[in-house]
């Protein structure tokens, strides 16, 4: 008869090993990782009605029938500013299309502190604020910036958490395109 | 040049703890005392190479050497001295450089405190075990946490300095300190624990001997901890001091396997039973302190505490897994041959209380882990993604922990061996009507909830069955040698230092989890928006808007807003809540204003600075009782210290040895 | 004589009024009790079922924070959510829906009790019951030991044993 101590030890044993393998298998992955799939992907994107900066206001059913490019951000988060550049970009070589626009969204900030940022960056695309946050409530966001595009049929095709590139736009875009 | 030099240092400390383990190993296999003694001067050699290293490093950062990419990355120009001198810890590698330091000078002052038994095999197998443990953290600190790395590129300009929170207050002094104090401390024990699982002795003595350590590691772990929740309230601002974050959980889990240890021990000193149980917890704590620093370290948590790099992880995992494999090895292998017929003889026994106490103890250690491990068990398997928040914690923790509160008011009044019903009834009367008194007038006047009741009623019992154990002590010996009440207390506390450091620290624990109930249960928070010179009210106390100011100095600049508190028409003074922003980081930095009372602190945070109509948004807590929390954990720190303290002993004559010591306590305790 | 007779006495006296004054207590802390766990009359507040709900939901920005703690501008948001949800009738299952298909499961601070959850609150229970029965077992076997005394024949040994050292 194995003595006690012997059997609970090697239980012990079998423990501890499935947990450091739990661990390890852990390690090297993002904890933020979940952040980065947005819930919404392939179902309807919220509806939203916001005030634009310069007094007008936008909604989801003035969008209709085109992609959307929603970008979620604000004037005081590091990682926005760094990708600043890439959405003047985009916006450029884009803005005359009709079938695709860009919305930047305010998340958590004040206006007059939007307006500076806008006039001194030279941001040209519609920027809107979220009163209440309830545009960046409906669309789950986590933080900023975040960008999220929309089919011409109200879809949520795809999203990325994190600054994006020209080319993530375009992909994304494209994809929205192909959705329809 | 530095860096060659720091290198260079750590590297002798490696080669030290290599050659100091073959030449014990090969000094006890063949009984060859000059290489006994070589191992021994290796430990000197390793102490010096880690002050060595420590003095580099932090003689790079006081002169800004910004070639080292630690101190580019962790410090700046405009880092004031005491935060560029805290910076040797603020990051990762530093804190395993810290690490290395403590550990060599717990291996240094253990291996001086057995130097006159440093020919038997029980002290030679705990110092290799204890040089083996260093020879990691070396190898560590060589391999992948570095601090000694060039900056690729020559060096910058200016520093990035360090992470704002960590600059923010002079607790970070003391607070990571403390900690690695208390988790360091803990290989020592661990290292005598293997050593005499290895030559199978199967004494107690090295229990005794390694007493004042774990002793000493578990007061500097309570105090780390205590300390981390006063960071946490006092600096971070959010209006609590514990969030059930994962890498705080990481502390907490030695502690509460060290706690059991610290009680199950007395019952291996008394009946000589629970040897392979207690070489389990102190074992097992070993592996806890590993656990926590690879939450911490290797980013598998979200956490705000966590140092963002993972390649260390694997390391520590793999350390982790020896020592944990070695630990269980040698119990499998062992075990048996230690086992005792011992017994406890009654339910009602101050034995069978630290039972009871050491299985509480452990399921909380137990609700700990499996909540703060189970995300990650839950993303390994089915690769969803949970949250395990307060809200678990607070539901698992709060009934054991009330049950630890009652433990805590009928232990001291049970004596050991086994109690008449009739004594205990007699002596746990009084505290219990306290208890319930207390109880009842929590419900009626205060809150319904049952759990705020209790903790409450068992709280006032606790404090009254200390008071009434540690009264009817002082008010025998006041008799028996006719000496006045002052001279009775002293000597009652001298002759039993470590019955009463025990109790001081049941006191300053018991203080804790009455703090924690009352804040948690009547805390409130409410915003007010303010105009200059507006007041408003919140819970009986007008507050008014005064003024607002910017500071602007090389490290940081601060808006600080002037609120005075007032209540019945009498100033409580002119509290400052602020925000203030470093140059190279985006994050904005709340700073709390606390005015700490005795039954309440008023908790002030600045939400939103002064708009475009001067308002300014406040933030208004009341938080009942934290200041007990703060004056708990000093008791505790003064009952560790009492505990550590030798008695005096006032019977003349003849000298006792270690038993009969044993044995003459129990019966004045009695 | 008197004082002889009268002492057994006063100790049964004060035994049994020591062993009343715990009846009596024991029956105040049922009281207790009872007062404490009877349900309370009266629908709860919005504010404290907001409260109450905000502190099941992780607040998103943070680490680890509740809804109901966090002083982000996206918690705010978050409770006035749950209380416009609360006013406008939905129940607490609804709501709490709403919150996870919006974050995933992950925004709840406390695993359900279906699915892989139910570990978490299972284990540490069914740990705690094994343990305690453990302990119980130990104390029921070591009661059933009988104590080793030591018989006349050992302490004859012993004399023997000693007597042959000193003689």
């Amino acid at each position: 008869m194995k003595s006690r101590v012997r059997v609970v030890a090697i239980i012990t044993a079998v423990v501890v090993a499935a947990l450091a393998v739990v661990l390890a298998i852990n390690v090297g992955r993002d904890p933020r990782a979940d952040a980065n799939r947005s819930r919404l992907l392939g179902r309807d994107a919220p509806a939203f009605d916001l005030p634009l900066l310069n007094g007008d206001r936008t909604s989801s059913e003035a969008l209709a029938g085109k992609t959307i490019v929603i970008n979620f951000w604000n004037s005081w988060c590091i990682p926005c500013r760094q990708e600043h550049q890439a959405l003047v970009d985009w916006w450029s070589a884009n803005k005359d299309d009709s079938a695709v626009t860009m919305l930047g969204i305010v998340r958590e900030d004040t206006k007059s502190a939007t307006q500076t940022y806008v006039e001194a960056e030279g941001v040209t695309w519609p920027i809107a604020m979220d009163p209440g946050s309830k545009a960046a409530l409906a669309f789950g966001t986590r933080g900023q910036p975040e960008t999220y595009v929309i089919s011409p049929s109200g879809v949520v095709v795809a999203s990325q958490y994190g600054p994006v590139t020209v080319g993530n736009i375009n992909e994304m875009v494209g994809a929205a395109r192909r959705v329809g | 040049m530095k860096a060659t030099l720091g290198i260079l240092a750590l590297a002798f400390g490696g080669g030290a703890c290599v050659v100091g383990i073959t030449s014990l190993l090969l000094g006890l296999q063949r009984k060859n005392d000059a290489l006994l003694a070589v191992g021994r001067k290796c430990v000197a050699v390793l102490l010096v190479s880690a002050l060595a290293a420590v003095g580099i490093m932090e003689w790079a950062l006081v002169s800004h050497d910004f070639t080292i990419r630690y101190v580019a990355e962790n410090n700046a120009r405009s880092t004031p001295l005491l935060f560029t001198i805290t910076g040797l810890w603020s990051a990762l590698a530093g804190s395993i450089l810290l690490w290395v330091l403590i550990l060599s000078g717990y291996i240094g002052v253990t291996v001086r405190h057995f130097r006159k038994r440093a020919s038997e095999p029980l002290v030679i197998w705990a110092t290799i075990v204890m040089l083996g443990v260093a020879l990691f953290f070396f190898l560590l600190v060589l391999g992948p946490a570095n601090p000694f790395r060039l900056v690729a590129g020559g060096a910058p300009l200016d520093g990035r300095g360090p992470n704002p929170l960590l600059q923010n207050h002079p607790l970070m002094a003391f607070h990571p300190p403390m900690l690695y104090l208390g988790y360091v401390g803990f290989t020592v024990p661990f290292a005598f624990a293997m050593s005499s699982l290895i030559t199978g002795s199967v004494g107690e003595g090295w229990l005794a001997d390694t007493r004042r350590t774990t002793l000493i590691a578990w007061g500097f772990l309570s105090l780390g901890i205590i300390l981390g929740a006063w960071w946490s309230y006092e600096v971070l601002g959010w209006g609590g001091y514990w969030a059930w974050d994962p890498v705080e959980n990481a502390s907490l889990l030695p502690w509460l396997t060290a706690t059991a240890f610290i009680h199950s021990v007395m019952v291996q000193e008394r009946r000589a039973m629970l040897r392979v149980w207690n070489l389990s917890l102190v074992i097992a704590t070993f592996c806890l302190t590993i656990l926590g620093t690879f939450l911490t370290r290797s980013g598998v948590v979200n956490s705000v505490h966590a140092f963002s790099e993972s390649s260390i992880g694997l390391w520590l995992l793999v350390f982790l897994g020896v020592c944990a494999g070695a630990g269980l090895a040698l119990i499998a292998w062992r075990g048996d041959r230690l086992r005792a017929p011992g017994r406890i003889d009654s339910m009602l026994s101050r034995e069978a209380a630290f039972l009871g106490n050491n299985l509480l103890f452990v399921a909380f250690a137990f609700v700990v882990l499996l909540g703060t491990v189970f995300p990650l068990i839950v993303e390994a398997i089915q690769g969803k993604q949970l949250s395990v928040g307060e809200p678990y914690f607070n539901r698992m923790t709060i009934p054991l922990g009330l049950a630890l509160l009652f433990l805590m008011a009928v232990a001291p009044a049970l004596p050991w061996r086994a109690a008449s019903g009739d004594v205990l009834k007699r002596r746990l009367l009084l505290p219990a009507w306290v208890g319930t008194a207390v109880m009842v007038l929590t419900l009626i006047f205060l809150d319904r909830s049952l759990p705020t009741a209790l903790a409450f009623g068992l709280g006032a019992f606790a404090i009254a069955g200390i008071m009434r154990e540690t009264f009817m002590a002082v008010k025998s010996r006041r008799s028996a040698d006719k000496i006045g009440w002052m001279r009775a207390t002293g000597r009652t506390l001298a002759g039993n230092p470590r019955r009463y450091g025990g109790l001081t620290v049941h006191l300053g624990v018991v203080l804790i989890a009455v703090a924690i109930a009352g804040s948690h249960t009547f805390g409130t928070k409410q915003e007010i928006r303010l105009a200059k010179g507006q007041s408003a009210e919140v819970a009986g106390y007008t507050f008014t808007y005064v003024g607002s100011s910017k500071s602007v100095t090389g490290q940081k600049t601060t808006l600080s807003t002037d609120i005075r508190i007032e209540q019945g028409g009498k100033s409580l003074g002119t509290y400052a809540p602020s925000v203030s922003t470093f140059p190279n980081s985006n994050q904005a930095i709340g700073t709390p204003s606390v005015r700490t009372g005795v039954l309440r602190d008023i908790y002030l945070t600045l939400v939103s600075s002064p708009n475009k109509t001067g308002r300014v948004t406040i933030g208004v807590g009341i938080n009942p009782m934290v200041v007990w929390i703060w004056f708990g954990g000093a008791l505790l720190a003064i009952g560790t210290i009492g505990a550590l303290l030798p008695s005096v002993r006032r019977r003349p004559g003849f000298r006792v040895t270690g038993e009969a010591e044993v044995e003459a306590q129990s019966v004045s305790v009695s | 004589m008197e004082s002889r007779s009268s002492a057994p006495t006063n100790r049964t006296q004060s035994k049994s009024r020591v062993r009343i004054s715990w009846i009596v207590l024991a029956v105040v802390v049922i009281g207790a009790f009872t007062f404490s766990l009877w349900p309370r009359s009266g629908p709860e507040s919005i504010a404290s079922h907001t409260a109450r709900l905000s502190r099941e939901f992780r607040c998103v920005d943070c680490e680890g924070l509740s809804v109901a703690e966090s002083a982000t501008a996206s918690a705010r948001a978050a409770r006035a959510d749950i209380r416009s949800r609360i006013t406008d009738g939905e129940s607490d299952a609804e709501i709490r829906a709403v919150f996870i298909d919006r974050y995933g499961e992950s925004v709840l601070l406390k695993p359900r009790g279906d699915g892989i959850g139910i570990i978490v609150w299972a284990l540490p229970i069914l740990l705690v019951i094994l343990g305690g029965a453990g302990l119980g077992f130990a104390f029921a076997r070591w009661r059933r030991q009988p104590r080793l005394d030591a018989s006349a024949e050992d302490e004859s040994l012993v004399a023997k044993e000693r007597d042959g050292t000193n003689g």
